[in-house]
Parts: C-alpha cells; structure tokens; sequence
C-alpha cells in the first residue's frame, strides 16, 4: 500500500480509549428526557474511566452537536465540568460530518502545539428537538417556529428540497435500481447483527445507566433500539417514498453520543492499552455538489481525497460511511468503481440510525476497530451533510511500528 | 487492687478506672468544683472567651459550652469582627429546638457579643474577668500566635485552648482543644496537653467527651477524615469517578460521605481545612499526604464537590467485583497507612484512636476495628497492593511494624474492657450500639472474668465515650435483610451473649449511667440478675418503629422475669415503642432508680455484699401466660408499623408458650422472618440498607 504523508504529523487517536453509547432510536429510551450535553460529558467520563485514561489527562474538549441543547450557550466549557474536567473547549457544528470534522479539528489543535491531549466528543437528541422561535419581519408569516429536527430535514432552503427528495434525485441520475438499493440495505443489516452477535460492537459501545432526578435508575441504555430484522421480501414490499427510497432503506432519527481521543505519539502511547498501535490522520476533503444531490457529494469527495493522496480503493483496508439512505452506497459504488459488499462490514448509520453529530464518530472508532481487527491498514472514512455536502477522511492504523 | 484487661480511658483524664468509681459511689469529677478552680469561684466568676466566634467551629462551641455553663453563671464573650456574617444568630432556632424558648433566652441571654479589630481587646473585656479563651480564628500561625500575644499582655493568667485541627501545641504555645462537627452536638474533644487539666476535667463533669492525643501536626480526626478524603480524591484521579458516587461507595465500604461532608460544612471553608491538614502532614510525612490538584482547585474556588441541583448525576457508575477490589485498596490501603503511622507514633489510646474514626468521621466500625478484622498480615497486603496502585505512598511513612501488637488487650479490647478487684468485676462497653465487635469482645471480657474466678460482675458503659446504650446497630443487619440464616445466626448469638451474663455469674447487676438504654443494648441488660439506673435515664424498646422483631429475647425475658401483672406493661413497651423513664420502671423492668451517687452505691452493693435489701426477680423456665393485647397503644401507624407490632406480638406469645431453653431459639427464628419480610424492608433498617448497601 502507499504511504502518503500524513496531514497532522503530530496527531495520533490512542486506540482502545474511545467509545459510544448505543444510538436509541427517536423518543424509545431514556435520553428522550435529559439534557444530552450533560449526559454527553458524564457518559464520556464513564467511558474514559473504563479505558483506564484519568480525565485530567486531558487540556481541551471539541464537542460536536447539531441540535439545540438546555445551556448551550456555555459550550463545551459546560460539557467539560460535566466531564469532570474543568478544561476549555469549542464547540463545532456541520450537520452530518460533525463528528469527522470535530475529530479533524482535535487533530489540528494536537498539530498546532495549541494543546497536547484534545477529548472529541459529539453527541444530539434528536427526540422532542427544541422549537426555535425566528422573529423575520421580512417573512409573511412574521415569526417562524422551526423544529430543528424535522423541519430541516423536510427543507434546504437553498434549494426547496428535502433529504430524502435528494435521494431520488441522486438515484435517477445514477440510474439506480430499487431491487439493488434493498440488497444494500439487506446487507447493511447482516452486516450489523453479525457484529454484534461476533461481541465487536462490545469494544466501541458502552451500556450506560440513567438516573432520574432522585438518583433512581431511570433505564439502561444498552442497545440499538429500533434496528429491525428485514428479509428481502419485507424490503421489497415496502412502499417506495422517493425513488429507491423506503422506510427499510433509509436511517431513522436517533439519540447518542461518541466520544474518543486525539493526541500526541507519546500521549497516545501512555494512555492506550495497546500502545504498539499507531493510528495516523492521512488526509481530508469536502465537497459540494450540485443542488439537491447530496448522496453523491461523499463519492466525489472521496475520489478527490484519493487523487490527492496517490491512493486508490485498492489501498484501502477498511472504507466505512455515513449512509442515511442505501442510495449512497450505489451511489459511491458507482462513482469510484467500487464493490458496496466490501464496505460497512460491521454495520453503518444506515442501519443503527442518525443522531447526526456522533454519528461518523461512532463510525470512525468502528472502522479503527476493524481495521485493527485486520493487522492494520488504511482506513476511509466518508459522509454526506446537509447542503450536498461530502466529507472523506482517510487514517491509517499501524501495529508493531 | 484493680487489675484492669487494658487502661481504662477514663484514665487517661486522670480520672481513675471505673470500678473505682463504683466502689467510691460518686462520680470522680463534680462540674460545680471544676467551675470554680477554671472561672473562680461564684463571688467572683470569670469569663469563657471565644474568638471566632462567628465561625464555624466558634459558633457552635458558644451555643455548645453557653448552654451547658450557663446553670453555672459563667458568662461566654463572643469576641469576633464587626464586620463578621452573624454566625451565632443562625444557631439560635437549632438552641430553640433543643432548649425550648425560655431556655434559649437563657442560654442567650448569658451570652455577650463583643467586636473587636484583631489587635486591640474592647476595654468591657475586662470587666468580664476572662479566665479561659477557647480561641477559633482562621488556620493562620502567625496570626494565632499574634492573638494569644494580645491576649496574654492583657490578662497573663489567662488560660488558653485554640481548637486548631493541624498545628501541634508546640508550634501554638497553648494547649490543643479540637472540637469535631458538628460542633453544635458533637461531644468529643481532642486535648492536647501535658497533663490532664482541670479545663480536660470539667469538659467531662459537662457530659462533654474529651480525649487525649498526642502533640503531632494534624490530630486524629483530621488524619482520618481528610486521610479518607484523600482516599477517595485519589481514586477519583484514577478513575474519573464522580465525587458524588465515591461517597456512595466510600459509604457503602466504610461510612463516611467524605465530599459531602464537606459541602455539608461549608465547602470554602472545609476544603481549605483538608487542603492545609494535608498540605502539613505532606510537609512532615511525604507523599502519602499530597494533596491532589482537584484539592488544590477547590481550595482555591471554594466549590462545591456535588453538582448543583440542576446538574444532578444522570450516569450512573458500577463496580463489578473486581474494581470493588481495587476501590476498597484505594480508600482502606491508605487509610491504614495513615493508621499505622498514628499507631507507630502513639498517638492516643486505642480506643480512642478507633472512636475517633466512629463519632467524628462518620465510619460505621472504627478504622482499628476494619484493621483487626482484616489481621496484621491481611493490613499489610492492603497496603502493599495500595502502593502497586500509587507508588508515590510507598517511599514514606509507613510502618508495618505497628500492626505486630494486634494480639494485646488494647487491640482485642477496643470497646469492652473490664477490671476487677479480685472479688467483683466491671465490664464497661464504650460503644452505644451493640454490633459484632462488642459481641466478641464482651465475651472475651468475660471469659477473662471468668479465669480470674470473678463471679460477681457490673456491666455499664464506660463513663468516657459512651454516653447512652441507643441498641443494636442497625448496620449489622444489613445481610439478614436478604438471608434469614444470617438474621437467625445473629440474633442466636448475640443472645447465647447475653445469657453469659445470667448463667454465668453468681450476681450480675447492670448499671444504666447515661441518658438512654434502649433496644438491643436494654435487651443485654436484662440478662443481668439486677438492673440499677441513674433515675432521669429513658428505658425503651423502639423496635417497633423501625420496624424489627427484637432479636435478643427482648419477646421473652423480661416477661418471665416480671409479676404476671406487670406483664401488660412490658407489652405496652414492646407494642407501642415508647420509652420509660427509670423511676416508672423499678419492679417490673428495672430493680432500683435513683440519682448517679445512690444508684452507684447501690450497683456496688449488689455487686460486693449482697446486703442491698433487693430481692432478685428470677426468670421462669416453664413457658408462662402473657395477655393477648393492651390498651394505649399509638394509633395511625403505617402498614410497616402494624406488620411490625403484629410479628412482635407474634414473637411475644411463641417465645412465652415454650420453655426458656427453647424460648431462645423461637425468638431468633421469628425475628429473623420478619428481618427478610418486605416490612422490614420498607422501614427503616430497609431503607437505611438500600441507601448505603444498593449502590
């Protein structure tokens, strides 16, 4: 394989000191009810806790968040107090590719100098999504509520769109067919309960106990709620709501966090369990593509990462995205001549759902994890985000170096 | 002669051994008298100073020493800055609550609050003859010395105390009186002194518990408490867990909410406590000590340790067995290394250093008692495993070699000692609730008794560290809420206990000195062949509103004992949880009342001669009739409350209906169903083992 040079020499995620919490789907669990950022910072501390990694090891918090939460303003100073660390911190937001960006933009605070040990952190509830009230004089309506979740979902307003309309746009243009985007989505599946019944998902996700206001437990948080078991034949017989797009092929609404560590070579060798594996940042991109395409927007910004690298498909290890909708996967197939059964091994957001800021967090340590699993490798992580937008990035996972 | 198993602790007052005390039928120290060699006589009464008074600490050591010197027309000057938050106004409902209203004027009413600019003494001080100050102001040497300075060049006969928790009276240049908290109630005292003092003394005649220590920086409490605390920070740095559930683990595994504690206190001002008790003792001992920066930060903040109430804690945290294993090497092994630096510098009698640990910082058994049960061997491994954990501790101040004398009386005997005369003996119990280390040791006091050929004996508390006998310590039940074996194997034991005292013994006489003797401890007494009590003292069975089933024939052996018509009114005792006072209780509970001087005299007589004109109620062996309800009971309880009084009456008419020699065993049974029963469980014994034991 090709080693190009890596865009944060610095930089290194310390293997075996991250984790997430299951991704509840929309209004069936417990963090339905509490301030999530909260929750964030003290399920992250519980996390740090089990991987053996002091939380005063680290200087500074990125958080990653899309969805309005009680106390925002305060940040990710707030976060870290939960955290139990009162480190400074800022907060970064871009849709889908939260997580990947705010893990990119630990690495660049590592790679600055700015700070030594960077804790990502990203985390929504998309349940009950706070009402946001626009005062727009120059509206007819003179003041617009907006539910942060559903009605951007339902609406670019750069385009008129929704999400989902871009997905039957995309599949038009790529001349896709429903009887393919259903195997994908019937794959995405097996592909997810063979994870969790082989125990891999045990090492990226943490069950995590839930307190009501008088200390009682109020729930477990210990598995995917709402991830179905289809067959084909269910897939198919679902109603198609855009084209090639049905409630079995596209993700659904979810709440989480997913939290890891960015840091330098020696740090990471100190805080790991493993401190033989070295896991590098390569490189990153984004794109934008044409309106109301955003299931294309993640191919082209993976085929520009790998004309920038030197790379191609075939030196990828592990390749791993974001896929609200199965589209996205025909899609990629088709734009960088790849085969999907190669990809999401362990499953994707697909099929565990979309809290949208832990999202490609969750999906960055599961795609470390496998990587791992094989010896080591590059490793392609990508994503769409709202406003045909497409992030890629590629890591590698050294062991024994 | 006497010959004693170890010191007794009212010794190390210079106040004598306990069956002295019997044998001279008085009390070795009057509070009138020391009033007088400390403030001068009535004509010309002096003053108690107390500078700081509107602290913390100040504050309520007014309210504590205004309301027990008052009777005694010593007037207390409350010296502190004008610009000082009213710290004693604060106190005035809790002196309400205790005092009543006309009591609380009084007590106030004697109290005279002076302002002053740290320097310079107001001009009506004098007029007030200061003879004692008790000096509480801020952890400051320098500034300390300064204010005994002033104090001295305007009355050189001053007697001073400061109640400094960290610096040793060599350091101050007067002696060490450190009050525990809360310092409204709490009644121990660490004295540091030569000698004991006649200021030592009269804190004793005031119902007040002073105990020597030695002259080290940071005194026992201070080394235990933010030794615990230090604990717990440490594992906290290690393992993230949040303070608030430490306290929960560290309660579960010891008893004290160290972090709590703390907010509880007053966060600003106690996290400096501990930071500066620590900071000195890192100076002197080396990194065992060493505050962590989580300390340092919230000395310099003054935060709180628990999240504000809008941030309560949403994660929980657990700890499989493993990583209960190493949480319990965190908090035990440095805490017996603290401990064992204590023992190595002798720094008090043992006892002491134990009942520290339990009436000042908040763990259930004595830091000596966890060390005992474990072995020396078993403390040592604790350690070691401790600094694989935290090395740092390893390289300094620890001292194994204090752990060799674990074998002696003044280890085995930490709360039960016993001496005698040759003819009678005196076993005195100085905890106020009965559990497994009062069980072993009064049966090893005993014995020892018993290879003396003592057959006549005098069981009481010890007139020092315990001042009522409140029962059995609910805490030893925790296990026989989920396993009747174990609530069986308790209450037959502690009973089989208890018998000693009746079978073993050709006269057995039971003196109740303190305020209360209640439950469990009520239920020990009697076994003995004559119970004698101070006469203002509260006798009770209050199992009935926990509510348990009395484990230690409590359904039974007064019963047998009483005239068939007094029955009814054990009944009424055992049904409605009342108590009763002495005097109403002579004849059918109790033998003789009668204030302390009488009844000591009376408890020796009893005890020495036999020629005390009582005549000894026998307990029948056969089963015997007891009614079958009573009138007056309390009304409106809760369904606990009648399922309790229901297992009672139970436990009453079973335990009566068969012979004494199988009365024991009916008893055991019936009050070990209930223990499991969800009666039991909704109650308070239930409730108090969820809080501290399902975590």
């Amino acid at each position: 394989m090709g080693n190009p040079p890596s865009i944060f020499p610095r930089a290194r995620i310390p293997y075996g000191t991250w984790g997430s919490s299951y991704f509840p789907a929309w209004q069936t669990s417990p963090l339905a009810e509490v301030n999530i950022g909260q929750f964030a910072g003290e399920a992250m501390n519980r996390i740090l806790g089990l991987r053996r990694v002091p939380a005063s090891q680290l200087d500074y918090l990125v958080i990653g968040s899309t969805i309005p939460w009680h106390w925002k303003f305060w940040n990710a100073p707030l976060v870290a107090s939960c955290l139990g660390n009162r480190v400074p911190g800022f907060h970064v937001e871009q849709a889908c590719a939260t997580g990947l960006q705010a893990i990119l933009l630990a690495a660049a605070q590592v790679e600055t100098k700015a700070h030594d040990t960077v804790g990502v952190l990203t985390f929504d509830r998309t349940s009950d999504s706070p009402v946001g009230v626009f005062p727009e004089r120059r509206a007819h309506q003179r003041t617009v509520p907006i539910a942060d979740v559903w009605d951007n979902f339902g609406f670019d307003p750069a385009t008129g769109n929704a999400m989902i309309t871009t997905a039957g746009i995309a599949a038009r243009k790529y001349k896709i067919d429903r009887s393919e985007v259903d195997e994908i989505a019937l794959l995405r599946h097996e592909q997810y309960f063979q994870a969790k019944q082989s125990g891999f998902l045990d090492r990226v996700l943490v069950p995590l106990e839930v307190l009501n206001l008088q200390g009682r437990p109020m729930g477990r948080i210990d598995d995917d709620v709402g991830v179905r078991k289809l067959t084909l034949e269910s897939l198919r017989a679902m109603r198609e709501l855009d084209t090639c797009v049905t409630g079995g092929t596209q993700t659904h609404a979810s709440d989480g966090m997913a939290s890891l560590l960015v840091t330098t070579p020696e740090q990471a060798r100190a805080l790991s369990p493993r401190p033989e594996i070295d896991i590098r940042f390569v490189g990153t991109t984004t794109v934008r593509t044409q309106p109301s395409l955003m299931p294309e927007a993640p191919a082209l910004a993976v085929r520009k990462l790998l004309a920038d690298t030197g790379l191609t498909m075939a030196d990828i290890a592990v390749v791993k995205n974001h896929n609200p909708f199965a589209v996205n996967d025909a899609v990629f197939a088709r734009v960088v001549d790849y085969d999907w059964k190669e990809m999401n091994k362990t499953g994707s957001s697909l099929v565990w759902g979309h809290p949208q800021g832990p999202t490609l967090t969750r999906l960055v340590i599961e795609a470390l994890e496998e990587a791992v699993d094989l010896g080591g490798g590059h490793v392609l992580v990508f994503g769409c985000a709202a406003g045909d937008v497409g992030i890629a990035a590629l890591l590698t996972v050294t062991e024994g170096a | 002669m006497t010959t004693a198993m170890r010191q007794p602790t009212l010794e190390t007052l210079g106040l004598g051994g306990v069956l002295d005390l019997f044998r001279n039928g008085r009390l070795p120290a009057d509070p009138a008298g020391l009033v007088d060699r400390v403030f001068g006589p009535a004509k010309a009464r002096g003053s108690l100073v107390i500078t700081g008074a509107n602290g913390i600490v100040g504050a309520g050591k007014t309210m504590q020493l205004g309301s027990r010197l008052q009777p005694y027309d010593v007037r207390i000057v409350a010296l502190d800055f004008p610009n000082a938050p009213d710290g004693i106004g604060a106190q005035y409902p809790g002196l309400e609550q205790a005092f009543g209203r006309e009591g609380a004027a009084r007590i106030m009413g004697n109290i005279i609050r002076l302002s002053y600019d740290g320097t310079h003494l107001p001009v009506e001080l004098a007029n007030l003859k200061p003879r004692f100050l008790l000096e509480a102001i801020p952890e400051i040497l320098d500034v300390k010395r300064a204010h005994y300075a002033v104090f001295r060049k305007a009355f050189p006969d001053i007697e001073i105390r400061s109640v400094t928790s960290g610096f040793p009276s060599a350091e101050l240049g007067v002696g060490i009186a450190h009050p525990a908290f809360p310092h409204q109630i709490n009644k121990v005292w660490e004295v540091v002194e030569p000698e004991p003092s006649d200021v030592t003394r009269l804190l004793w005649a005031l119902g007040l518990l002073p105990v020597p220590v030695s002259d080290h920086w940071s005194f026992v409490l201070d080394v235990l408490f933010c030794g615990i605390t230090l604990a717990a920070l440490r594992y906290h740095r290690a393992r993230n867990m949040p303070f608030w559930k430490i306290d929960k683990f560290a309660r579960k595994l010891v008893g004290p909410n160290p972090f709590r504690a703390h907010d509880a206190i007053g966060a600003k001002g106690a996290n400096f406590l501990t930071w500066s008790c620590l900071h000195h003792l890192t100076e002197h001992y080396g990194e065992l000590f060493r505050p962590t920066p989580e300390l340092e930060a919230h000395k310099d903040s003054g935060q709180d340790w628990y999240p504000p109430n809008h941030f309560r804690p949403l994660v929980n945290w657990a700890l499989d067995d493993t990583a209960a294993d190493e949480f319990r090497t965190w908090m035990l092994g440095s805490v017996y290394q603290m401990t064992a630096l204590m023992l190595h510098e002798r720094r008090g009698h043992l006892s002491h250093l134990n009942a520290i640990g339990e009436l000042c910082a908040q763990f259930r058994r004595g830091v000596l008692a966890l060390m005992r049960e474990d072995g020396p061997d078993g403390v040592r491994a604790t350690v070691q495993r401790y600094h694989a954990l935290h090395p740092e501790a390893a390289s300094t101040a620890w001292y194994p070699d204090a752990l060799h004398a674990m074998a002696a009386p003044e280890w085995q005997q930490l709360y039960v000692n016993a001496e005698h005369d040759g003819t009678v003996g005196v076993v005195t119990i100085s905890r106020e609730s009965y559990n497994r280390d009062v069980d072993a040791e009064l049966n090893r006091a005993i014995d020892w008794l018993k290879a003396a050929k003592i057959d006549r004996v005098i069981l009481t508390s010890d007139f020092h560290l315990s001042t009522q006998m409140v029962g059995a310590d609910t805490a030893e039940f925790y296990p026989a809420l989920e396993r009747e074996d174990e609530g069986e194997r308790i209450a037959s034991t502690w009973s089989r206990t208890a018998r000693r005292l009746n079978d073993e013994f050709a006269v057995s006489v039971a003196f109740v000195a303190g305020k209360r003797a209640l439950g469990g401890m009520l239920e020990l007494l009697m076994h003995c062949h004559y119970i004698v009590a101070n006469d203002g003292a509260s006798l009770g069975m209050p199992e009935v509103t926990l509510p348990v089933v009395p484990g230690m024939e409590g359904c039974h052996w007064p019963l047998r004992k009483a005239k068939p018509a007094d029955r009814g009114k054990l009944l009424h005792l055992l049904l409605s949880g009342r108590a009763v006072t002495a005097g109403d209780a002579v004849g059918w509970l109790i033998d003789y009342a009668a204030p302390m001087s009488a009844a000591l005299a009376m408890a020796w007589k009893i005890a020495a001669d036999g020629k005390h004109g009582l005549v000894r109620r026998t307990v029948e062996a056969a089963s015997i009739e007891v009614p079958d309800g009573v009138s007056g009971l309390p009304t409106g309880r809760s369904p606990e409350g009648e399922a309790g009084r229901e297992a009672i009456m139970e436990c009453i008419q079973q335990a009566c209906a068969v012979p004494l020699t199988e009365a024991l065993g009916v008893q055991a049974r019936l009050s070990a169903a209930f223990m499991v029963s969800d009666a039991c469980r909704s109650g308070a014994v239930g409730s108090d083992f969820a809080k501290t034991v399902l975590v």
